[in-house]
């Protein structure tokens, strides 16, 4: 379950902030009106309530009609996922899972990288051009230092909150459907707690998450220290 | 080479509007789904667009029970969330960007450090203090749960934007005969106004959002919150009634897409301050 937790977690964090950054660098390639339209995009998604999107995802994903299925099978042809059930492995639940709680977080991601790439000095992207450096090497050795910073806060956020996620695997998997076989931390001392009222067992996970993620926190206080000593 | 960068533009153009339809698809299939019929949702092949739409869905959805009642207690738990948090962490955030104090070290760490608990890791430790004081299944009792992750964002948020209201200003009032009351009043408060905005409504969002305390804490259907009122919908007894779920779902959204939209720069400044800077 631990083990079940961290990879969630990982995977979670890691498509997050990858596809997020993405994201970041290809709104300022497009033109103005396409960056407009997809930051529209961007906070309306933003801003869906973690219940509402649920809703929706099982919506999409059900078994008997969901659009998902659809899509795969007659619009991508990708297969035959008539009445594909997602939910049947616990593998298959968490990719459902995931999808959502990334789909979720990248806005924040990318606006935030999106704002923190305006700060990269115009002056040597183009110095780095007339050297002659390739693409790859300008990101790597120009963009990338300079987002650091924020990208370190960011990655440290999104494994805080990943780590705690307990609305989207809860309730898109369904309270029925849990069992030892597909806790996560979050949800399993939520079911000891609250389901067999073993508040002992609920408040060691609960210890031993807090533990977890104070450790992964001291990256994330000890900037923002930095910052507010410095103002 | 600007034609090559041109044709390399339109590249990028198709790739982002790929993208934003994937992206947006779940949010307009939420309202597109909210507007067809029951025969056109239960259809094995989906449709795109409602072909005779109707408003159906909402009505059945807000004549739901319980609807109006937990859209109400929401809005009064939001509502005394905001009102507290914003008065007592705006006294706090002055505090903390004017004066030096002892512990003011500590403070910060952790005003920081209890907005990053998990809030899963906390409905125990809470619920068992909240039912010792019986305020389990108690609007109040959500209250003060709220409160707990809202006080320390507030706090720290406002204490950004009150440093960004040069000293001097507040000086000169009091040079020209005002009081320290006078000049907060008439120069602090005007200008850290547009802060004090953007907090509420983020404050509002996360209250308005949130699920894990209210679903623990609130056990009768008169007593909950929206959301809570939503993770229970599931339409008629003998199937799922996706239309009026998607209805209430879209519904339950606008609020928070409107306020959203409102603040939306500053929320993402505030979270991240310093990070760009530094």
């Amino acid at each position: 379950m631990l083990l079940r937790t961290v990879v969630f977690t990982a995977v979670n964090v890691g498509l997050t902030m990858v596809l997020g950054t993405l994201g970041a660098l290809l709104l300022v390639r497009v033109s103005t009106w396409v960056r407009l339209l997809l930051t529209t995009g961007l906070v309306l998604v933003w801003a869906m309530p973690p219940v509402v999107a649920v809703q929706v995802w099982s919506w999409m994903t059900n078994s008997e009609n969901g659009v998902l299925n659809y899509i795969l099978t007659d619009v991508l042809h990708f297969g035959n996922y008539f009445q594909h059930n997602w939910y049947e492995t616990t593998f298959s639940q968490y990719s459902m899972v995931t999808s959502l709680v990334v789909w979720g977080a990248i806005p924040f991601v990318t606006i935030t990288v999106y704002a923190a790439l305006s700060q990269v000095p115009h002056e040597l992207v183009e110095a780095a051009q007339i050297d002659g450096a390739r693409a790859w090497r300008i990101f790597k050795d120009v963009t990338l230092p300079v987002l650091m910073p924020v990208l370190l806060i960011l990655t440290s956020l999104s494994i805080i909150w990943d780590f705690g996620a307990f609305t989207q695997p809860y309730l898109l998997i369904g309270p029925g459907q849990q069992t030892t076989s597909n806790y996560l931390m979050s949800t399993y001392l939520y079911f000891e707690g609250f389901g067999k009222t073993d508040f002992g067992i609920g408040a060691a996970i609960s210890i031993l998450m807090l533990v977890i993620v104070a450790a992964l926190s001291v990256v994330y206080v000890r900037r923002m220290l930095r910052v507010g000593e410095e103002a | 080479m600007s034609r090559r960068r041109a044709r390399g533009r339109l590249g990028w153009n198709a790739l982002g509007i790929v993208i934003f339809v994937v992206l947006v698809f779940p949010v307009f299939w939420m309202l597109s789904t909210s507007l067809k019929d029951n025969d056109q949702i239960s259809s094995f092949t989906p449709t795109w667009f409602p072909r005779h739409p109707t408003l159906q869905h909402f009505a059945d959805a807000i004549h739901r029970q319980y609807f109006w009642t937990d859209v109400g207690n929401s809005a009064i738990v939001v509502l005394a969330t905001v009102a507290i948090a914003l008065v007592l962490s705006f006294l706090a955030a002055i505090a903390l960007a004017k004066y030096g104090f002892s512990g003011r070290k500590l403070f910060i760490v952790l005003v920081i450090g209890i907005q990053m608990l998990p809030q899963a890791g906390l409905i125990i430790p809470l619920y068992i203090v909240l039912a010792g004081r019986h305020q389990v299944n108690t609007l109040t009792g959500v209250i003060l749960v709220y409160l707990t992750f809202a006080l320390p964002f507030c706090v720290w948020t406002l204490r950004g934007f009150v440093l960004g209201i040069p000293k001097e200003l507040e000086e000169a009032a009091m040079v020209d005969g005002s009081t320290r009351l006078g000049a907060f009043v008439r120069i602090l408060l005007p200008l850290v106004a547009p802060g004090l905005v953007a907090t509420a409504v983020f404050a509002f969002i996360t209250s308005w959002n949130e699920f894990i305390f209210a679903n623990t804490l609130l056990h009768s259907g008169s007593k909950q919150t929206i959301t809570v009122w939503l993770s229970f919908l599931y339409g008629g007894n003998r199937f799922v009634d996706w239309g009026q779920i998607m209805a209430a779902s879209t519904l339950i959204a606008i609020p928070v897409v409107i306020f959203f939209l409102l603040v939306q720069r500053r929320i993402s400044f505030g979270l991240t301050t310093g990070a760009v800077k530094g």
